[in-house]
């Protein structure tokens, strides 16, 4: 096994090894079935047979609780108790570091999200079948989920990696999330140049297309680039140490 | 297997080690030693590869660190000050994920996990959570985990620190008994430590290199500064005889009670003067005055008036702090 995979098995495992697992999981499952059914009339008022509500309100979950909750321990931990440097001083490239604890924690994100698969197939193949359900958008929309998670737990890491508490990792990160995902709403409300730049930045706008039925491979690029550069930057920030 | 050539480190307008150069050879255990905030952690956090250097160069096992890097962490095995662990994990889990990322060959993990646990004396609490060890396991733990993939040369910081004495004297025999067949090089502030496993020490203060040498050589740094007589003095007549002396001063003299005639003699050495030629002179003297003597023992420097000579500074000669991240 790779050591990048070695060290992600690692992360992944220390979820289950802690209640943060259980508890992120129930919680967010809890939580997604209150606002699918309930929020703002929830399901039974759309009156369709879509789980478009399912791709509105879970990754609204996920950005403002559930990544910042899975990311903010990642590398503030490691650092403020020192493992950071155990894990460092071993025949490991940095890269291999951050790769892996990124994979850890997504693997963790993506069960709670393939876990929501569930109320498509409870609700539409077995054991009710509530209508047609058309499964393009769905398709679609796990795609866009899953590239929503891939770039905000890239985010979450980028920004675990710039401090020591695991605090101040959780607050900047559903701030930071929290804005991507608002600037959504805020485009409707503003108009010229600044709409179409929190349209442009907005993980909620670039989700609409996908929610929608409609894969935009400007909407994909976006998504990786947000990734790739949140990866590039949290390996930079982890290898500053040898010259600061 | 360590050589370090000019190490300069700084973090920001902070230099924490200035110019140091020094180097460990084959099969050498050496200490590390200087008071806190010496820079000790720093230069072998740089060593260890998690630090990198702002000037210098470093060497481990021939693999340069900065052009090399995972060569050189592939040859050692290093133990940081606190020595931090996953506290979630079970040992033998925790000692395994190392071991795959040391690149212990499969076949061989479970060998080398076993008998790393036996060296540092944590086999019995294999199925324990780390969270549940006591300080002196978790130190421990870690020692295995440097150990677990046999590396020819290990780098210990501070590795007693916060154990208690039964603690500490299990780990100086193991470190001693390491460094049979490995290099060792660990940091320590306490000299006894330094006495009881090293052969070569090598003393920093405030980030620069100050004494480097074995033990023995170290403590001849500092000159004898007394005299301990034992003679035969019926007439009490040793100490008049000794006052002609020049540079001599007598500190104390006391008759044996079981041997009235015998009396034993501390004396002072002005420490300007050569050692040696007052010591003849106090014979010359004593020898003349018809006192015969027993025993003549220079007072020997303990490493701990050595280390102090060495790293004592006045406080307004610190105008540049020096630092030691904890």
């Amino acid at each position: 096994m790779s050591p990048m995979l070695i060290i992600a098995k690692r992360e992944f495992r220390s979820y289950f090894d802690s209640p943060i697992a259980y508890i992120v999981i129930c919680l967010s499952f809890f939580a997604l079935g209150l606002m699918f059914f309930f929020l703002n009339g929830g399901f039974w008022q759309l009156d369709r047979a879509s789980v478009a509500r399912l791709f509105e309100s879970a990754p609204m979950g996920l950005s403002f609780l559930v990544v910042p909750v899975v990311t903010m321990r990642l590398l503030a931990e490691e650092r403020r108790s020192g493992t950071l440097e155990m894990l460092i001083t071993l025949p490991v490239k940095d890269s291999d570091v951050v790769l892996g604890k990124y994979l850890g924690a997504l693997g963790l994100v993506l069960i709670l999200v393939v876990s929501t698969l569930a109320y498509p197939i409870i609700m539409f193949k077995w054991p009710w079948n509530l209508g047609p359900l058309d499964a393009g958008p769905v398709a679609s929309g796990y795609l866009g989920m899953i590239l929503f998670s891939a770039a905000a737990v890239a985010v979450g890491l980028l920004i675990s990696a710039l401090t020591e508490s695991q605090a101040v990792a959780f607050f900047i990160t559903f701030f930071v999330l929290g804005a991507l995902w608002l600037f959504g709403d805020l485009a409707s409300k503003a108009g010229g140049t600044l709409a179409i730049f929190l349209n442009y930045v907005s993980f909620q706008s670039r989700l609409n297309n996908f929610w929608r039925g409609l894969v935009d491979s400007r909407d994909v690029v976006f998504f990786l680039s947000v990734t790739a550069l949140s990866l590039m930057v949290a390996f930079r920030a982890l290898e500053r140490r040898k010259w600061a | 297997m360590i050589q370090v050539e000019d190490l300069t480190k700084d973090y920001g307008t902070v230099v924490a080690v200035r110019g140091v150069s020094f180097s460990v050879g084959k099969g050498e255990i050496v200490g590390f030693l200087g008071p806190n905030g010496a820079g000790k952690s720093t230069t072998l956090r740089v060593l260890a590869g998690f630090l990198g250097a702002t000037s210098g160069h470093v060497r481990i096992a021939g693999h340069d660190i900065a052009k090399a890097p995972l060569a050189a962490r592939r040859a050692l095995g290093y133990m940081p000050e606190s020595a931090p662990l996953y506290p979630e994990m079970r040992v033998s889990e925790y000692l395994m994920f190392r071991a795959r990322l040391k690149e212990v060959p499969r076949t061989e993990r479970l060998r080398a996990i076993g008998g790393a646990m036996d060296r540092a004396g944590v086999s019995h609490m294999a199925g324990t959570v780390i969270a549940h060890l006591s300080k002196g396991y978790r130190q421990r733990v870690a020692l295995a985990d440097a150990l677990v993939s046999n590396p020819p040369l290990l780098i210990l910081d501070e590795p007693t620190a916060g154990l208690d004495p039964n603690q500490i004297r299990d780990v100086r025999a193991l470190v001693k008994d390491l460094g049979s067949d490995r290099t060792v090089l660990l940091s320590t502030h306490i000299l006894s430590e330094v006495e009881a496993t090293c052969e070569r020490a090598i003393v920093i203060d405030r980030g620069r290199l100050v004494a480097e040498g074995t033990i023995e050589e170290l403590r001849a740094r500092q000159r004898s500064t007394g005299l301990e007589l034992r003679v035969r003095d019926p007439h009490a007549a040793a100490e008049a005889a000794l006052t002609a002396v020049f540079g001599v001063s007598v500190r104390s003299g006391v008759t044996e009670e079981t041997a009235p005639d015998r009396r034993r003699l501390r004396l002072g050495l002005d420490a300007a003067l050569d050692a040696d030629t007052v010591t003849e002179a106090v014979v010359q003297a004593l020898t003349a005055a018809g006192i015969g003597i027993h025993a003549l023992v220079p007072e020997q420097a303990s490493l701990e008036q050595v280390f102090s000579a060495l790293t004592r500074h006045e406080p307004s000669a610190a105008p540049e702090q020096s630092a030691e991240t904890a």
